[in-house]
This record gives structure tokens, C-alpha cells and sequence, in this order.
């Protein structure tokens, strides 16, 4: 088997005291800013990224993802002790692990949620080490059409599938198409929209766009919000970790089911937030114990939990093989590795053979480590959670201030970064999503020159898209995800006119 | 979520009418300065604002949807956006973050920091949480100085010192 040699190539050069000392570090930091309110992955990891620029990619990858997963893991210790969700896709770990606290069962709410979590994600790394290669050595037959139907689809996907109005992320996707687009054209090297602003000459980076919206942002929200936190107490022991794993094999049914879920939806753009819902209330429609989900049932801790990590790893295959993000975080990661100068797609897997079976084999080992940095530090964070919000908030905001100035050294990044706070507020309280926005913004530069470049092979005819089977049904693919609620309602009423029409005929 | 005993400051509607009119704008802005690049075909194939063109022709057609759709749908927006209360809570955060990001040009990124933090805290304090004098003094100096040791010494990205680089700078000038 290729994978397992390539695999313990990754391990043997990721096995140093350097890079174990940096994941222990980018837990802590994950974990950090998934407790907090206000900051989330996303921004987390776009906040670190200025400073990575001068370490080795691999390191560097480590690092970020390792916050990624600290991030998720912190996400899941305010669902359960505050019920407060430290990001999006853990709200459906408050239903019922906040329950599972007040009835002071919180050390075994936070261990199943944990071990469920680290199961999860291993679900997800073991698809990307046994099917990343595969799929990068069949996106090498891809050329320009084939890559713009892929980003189509990507996008098409994430409006049809968006619990937000069609039309809102639409916009918000286009806000960051057009971001990416301010500056130099990277076809022809002019520059373009800049209306003869110094300040517009270097882009606009997303970084500063997800450091606005995501934390910013959020702030504004949690303050509108009044927010308080009164948390449960955790008392995690080592005999409370080892009564629940014991308890633990009895719902392998569950964790199989919402890895599956997981995977799918961190695969496509659906995301661990869809991810994590979609597997609770599956577990609550097939429970034996349906009535008590919502009271603390621990079922309804595994399974939201579960499909949450292994969406969020498995969002890295779609990351690495074709260069789609399946996940914000994702995206942000995506913007580091080109910044890095990699680039991310099939050849990826050819030229940079070690950084890509290092951040695989790193996720085996990372994930691990972040199990145990958080089952022994979770009083630690829960006491950050009871400071004053009026130290923490403006504590956040001069980090944001900081991470927003690093990455050009601008003053107007900042400024910048105050106006997509206030875009921030207002998108998250009328229901815009933001995640298309920095997808877009991210891979905007990347989408223009594959639509430019099948221009080009075709003389301006969009017929390109549909010139072989193989780009004609990945075009079809996007436009049924874009069509998608439209063409559900239609099935859906063709089916009872249909079933009424049988039902009056006599027998 | 403001609670309902606080007076609504503004109709959901008119915040919806107002950002679709903003992403409006910024639509017509991509298509007027693609428009000035050509978004035609040149000597080599699409100009540079071929592509840009449509995302802004694309983003204007969806704040008209969206705006159509706030004027249009009667009872589900006409619902409170923000109450007075909360809102005056948000503006209270957010223009004391405006004034931080005015003053970093001239007192530099620390010394606003300090000032800020601070502020916050003293707030919070007159507001009846209680903040000890020595608990102020060294938060907001000690978060200012973990930030330069972090970012400025260990990670060597250079932050505006302002003020303060002057004055060490002065310092270390006077130094034999």
C-alpha cells in the first residue's frame, strides 16, 4: 500500500519536539479561541497566519490545523458547561450536553464529547489518507473547463444548500468575488478597480474581511445579546473518563452513522455546522430513547459531535485535492497554503509530496493530542470564561486590531477591518452567511483565471462547459445543486398529485 | 436577541432596504470600473474587467431581489431590527473601537491598547462591576506588553509603536 509508506514517511518527519511542541501550542490556542466569544476558527487561524510566513510550511500547516482542531474541541466545552456555543457548528451539542451539565453529569458529557469528537475526525483522516491520492491523480486529467465546473459546483452547492435565503448568499458571495478581484489582474498583470486609491493598489485581503466579520462581528452580536455567562462546574477524573468510555461502545451505531454524515457534508460544502444538526436529529429520530433527548441524553452529545470533527477533517480532502474549501476554516487555510507558495490542487500531491502526508500524518497524531491537552485543561479554560467580559472583549478586540495590521503593516487594514465589523453585525443579524463571502474571497483570483483560461480554448463559447462528459456533468452536477429547492418543491408536488391521481383511481 | 420590553429603535424592513441598497452600490461600482478597463475581448482574449463585469452585474441583480423581497414581504420584516437599549449597548462597544483605530496613528499600538482597555474596564467599574485600581493597571499594561513581546520580539512583525517608539528611541539615543 503506497498511503501507509507515504503515511509513515509524514510521521517519521513530523516526529520531532519541534512539531509536538507546536501542536501542544496550537491546541491551546484552538482551544483558546474556541472558548471565547467572538473569536471562532476562522479567525483564529487568520489571525495566526501573518505569523507563520517565516516558518516552513509544514510547521506551519501544523500549527493552523492543529488550531482547527483545538478550536472545535474549546467550541464543544462552552456548549456543555455555559451553553453558550463557542462556534456555529456546536449549537447542537448544547440540546442536550447542557442538560447532561445541570443534572451534574458534566465530566461525562465533556468525555463523550471528546472521545466522540477525536472518533469522528479520525473517520475523516482515514478517508483522506485512503482516498486523497486518488482523487488528486484523477483531477490531473483536469484541465481549465473541468476547473471552473468543480468551483461552480462548489458555489451552485452552497447556494442550493444554504439554510440562508438564496438570494442574501448570493450577494454575500459576490462581495467576495469582487473583493478578490480588486488589484492586479493575475492574467494580464494590470491593475484594475482600484479608481486610483494608493490603498486599493495591494487588494484587499481576506484575512482582514474575516477578522471583521467573524470578530468583530460577533462582539457586536454577543453584546446586543447581553450576554452572561453562568456556567456549570466540571469535574473531569480519571475514573469519570473511563466510567464513560466503558459506557461508550454501546452507541457504535450512532458514531458510525454521524461519521458518514460527517464526512458527506464536510466533503461538499455543506460544512460541520449543517453536518452536526443533520447528525442529531437523525440520532433522535432513530434513538431507542427518543423522549429524552433535549434532558441530557448522552446519544444526543455523540452524534452532533461526531459528524462536527468529521466534517471538519474530512473538509480538508475536497482542501487539498481540487483546492475547494469545504468549510471557512478551510478556506482561511487554503489563502495561508497560497500565500505559503503552494499550490493547492492535484499537483500538490506530486510536487509536495512531504508537506502533504506531514499534515495528513499530522492529523492522526494532532487530533490525539488535542484529546488529551483538553481532557486535562478543561478547568483551566472554563475559568477564562468566568473574566469579566469588560477585560476579555477588549482584550479580543486589540488582538483582531493587531492581527488585522499584521498583514500588510497598513493602518487602512485596520480600518478596513472595522467596516467588515460593521457589515459583520448587520449580515449575521438579517441572515447573510459569511463563509461563501471568504470562500469567494479566496479562491475568486483561482476561479477567474479557469473561466478566462476555457474562454480562451473556446473563443468565448460557454459551450466549453458541456464539450465532454466528464466537465458536461460536473456543469449539470452545479446547475441541479443551484436548482436544487426549486427542483425538490417540484418533485415533491409532482408526487402527491401523482399519488392523489392514484389514489382516485378505482380499484 | 433585544427583549421585548425594550422600545424598537428601527423596522427589520428598512435595515434589510438599506444593505441591499449598500450591495446595490457596490455592484454598480465593479460594473462602472470594469466598464473602465474593458470587459470586452482584446489582443489577448478576455479584458480584465470581463469577469468582474458580471460579478458586479450578478451582485446588483441580487440586492434588487433582496430588496424587492424586504419592500414586498409585509409581516415577517416589519418586526423590530433592534431594540433602543441594545442598540445603545452595541454603539457603546463600537465607537470606543472606532476611537482605538483613530488613535493608533498618533499614540501608536500599545499605548492605545492601554488606554482602551482600560476605559473598558473603568467603565465596567462605574457601572457597578468592581475592577481594583491594580487590577486595571495591570491588565491593560500587561496585555500591551505580552503583545510586543509576542508579536514584535518573538514573531518580529513590526506594530506601530508610535508614542512610546518615540520615546524609547529618544531613550536609547541619549544612551553612550
Amino acid at each position: 500500500m503506497s498511503e501507509i509508506d507515504s503515511l509513515m514517511q509524514g510521521m517519521s518527519l513530523i516526529l520531532s519536539a519541534h512539531h509536538l511542541g507546536l501542536m501542544v501550542v496550537g491546541v491551546l490556542l484552538g482551544i483558546l479561541v474556541g472558548v471565547l466569544p467572538g473569536l471562532g476558527a476562522p479567525n483564529g487561524v487568520a489571525l495566526l497566519l501573518p505569523l507563520t510566513f517565516t516558518m516552513e510550511p509544514v510547521s506551519a500547516i501544523i500549527l493552523l490545523s492543529c488550531m482547527y482542531w483545538g478550536a472545535l474541541f474549546g467550541g464543544s466545552i462552552t456548549s456543555i458547561l455555559f451553553n453558550i456555543p463557542g462556534e456555529p457548528s456546536s449549537v447542537a451539542t448544547t440540546f442536550d450536553g447542557y442538560p447532561m451539565a445541570r443534572n451534574g453529569q458534566a465530566g461525562e458529557a465533556l468525555t463523550a464529547a471528546f472521545t466522540s469528537a477525536l472518533l469522528g475526525a479520525l473517520v475523516g483522516v482515514l478517508l483522506l489518507t485512503f482516498l486523497s491520492t486518488h482523487i488528486a491523480r484523477f483531477a490531473l486529467q483536469f484541465s481549465s473547463p473541468e476547473f471552473f465546473a468543480v468551483y461552480l459546483l462548489a458555489f451552485c452547492t452552497f447556494i442550493g444548500l444554504s439554510k440562508n435565503p438564496p438570494l442574501k448568499t448570493l450577494v454575500a458571495m459576490m462581495i467576495g468575488f469582487g473583493m478578490a478581484a480588486v488589484g492586479m489582474d493575475t492574467v494580464s498583470g494590470e491593475l484594475r478597480l482600484t479608481f486610483e486609491q494608493p490603498w486599493l493598489l495591494s487588494g484587499l485581503s481576506f484575512e482582514v474581511a474575516v477578522i471583521g466579520l467573524f470578530g468583530i462581528g460577533e462582539i457586536l452580536c454577543t453584546v446586543e445579546e447581553g450576554l452572561v455567562f453562568r456556567g456549570e462546574r466540571a469535574r473531569i477524573t480519571p475514573m469519570v473518563i473511563l466510567r464513560t468510555w466503558a459506557k461508550l461502545p454501546r452507541y457504535w451505531l450512532t458514531w458510525l452513522r454521524s461519521a458518514l454524515v460527517g464526512c458527506w457534508m464536510g466533503v461538499t460544502p455543506g460544512g460541520p455546522t449543517a453536518a452536526s444538526f443533520m447528525s442529531y436529529s437523525l440520532a433522535r429520530r432513530f434513538s431507542k430513547n427518543r423522549e429524552r433527548f433535549g434532558s441530557g441524553e448522552v446519544e444526543g452529545v455523540i452524534a452532533p459531535e461526531t459528524a462536527d470533527h468529521s466534517a471538519g477533517t474530512s473538509a480538508l480532502l475536497p482542501m487539498l485535492t481540487l483546492g475547494i474549501p469545504g468549510s471557512a476554516t478551510a478556506a482561511v487555510m487554503l489563502g495561508g497554503l497560497m500565500i505559503w507558495g503552494l499550490h493547492p490542487g492535484p499537483t500538490l500531491f506530486v510536487e509536495q509530496h512531504d508537506f502533504v502526508w506531514g499534515l495528513i500524518a499530522s492529523m492522526y497524531l494532532g487530533n490525539v493530542v488535542s484529546l488529551i491537552v483538553v481532557l486535562a485543561t478543561v478547568p483551566l479554560f472554563a475559568s477564562i470564561l468566568r473574566i469579566p467580559f469588560s477585560i476579555i472583549a477588549p482584550i479580543i478586540i486589540m488582538v483582531c486590531a493587531i492581527g488585522a495590521y499584521s498583514v500588510h503593516n497598513s493602518m487602512t487594514d485596520v480600518g478596513l477591518m472595522l467596516i467588515f465589523g460593521a457589515l459583520g453585525y448587520l449580515f449575521k443579524k438579517l441572515g447573510y452567511p459569511i463563509a461563501p463571502l471568504v470562500l469567494a474571497a479566496v479562491l475568486g483570483d483561482k476561479a477567474e483565471d479557469a473561466f478566462r483560461q476555457s474562454m480562451l480554448f473556446s473563443d468565448g463559447q460557454l459551450a466549453i462547459f458541456w464539450s465532454n462528459p466528464l466537465v458536461a456533468s460536473l456543469t449539470s452536477a452545479a446547475l441541479v445543486m443551484l436548482f436544487w429547492p426549486l427542483l425538490a418543491k417540484a418533485i415533491a408536488s409532482l408526487r402527491s398529485v401523482l399519488g392523489r391521481k392514484l389514489a382516485r383511481r378505482p380499484a | 436577541m433585544s427583549s421585548p420590553s425594550d422600545t424598537p429603535l428601527v423596522a427589520t424592513r428598512w435595515v434589510e432596504t438599506g444593505l441591499a441598497l449598500f450591495t446595490g452600490a457596490l455592484g454598480a461600482i465593479l460594473m462602472h470600473g470594469s466598464l473602465a478597463i474593458g470587459i470586452g475581448w482584446g489582443d489577448a482574449g478576455p479584458e480584465a474587467g470581463y469577469f468582474p463585469f458580471y460579478i458586479g452585474l450578478l451582485l446588483s441583480c441580487a440586492s434588487l431581489g433582496n430588496l424587492l423581497l424586504a419592500l414586498l414581504r409585509r409581516p415577517a420584516v416589519a418586526e423590530s431590527f433592534v431594540g433602543r437599549q441594545a442598540f445603545r449597548q452595541v454603539l457603546a462597544v463600537f465607537l470606543p473601537i472606532v476611537g482605538f483605530v483613530a488613535a493608533i496613528p498618533f499614540t501608536g499600538i500599545y499605548l492605545a491598547s492601554i488606554l482602551f482597555i482600560a476605559w473598558f474596564m473603568w467603565r465596567a467599574r462605574r457601572a457597578g462591576q468592581g475592577h481594583r485600581w491594580l487590577t486595571m493597571v495591570l491588565v491593560s499594561c500587561g496585555a500591551a506588553l505580552a503583545s510586543y513581546l509576542i508579536f514584535a520580539l518573538w514573531f518580529k512583525v513590526p506594530l506601530p509603536a508610535g508614542l512610546l517608539g518615540d520615546v524609547a528611541n529618544v531613550l536609547g539615543g541619549l544612551r553612550p
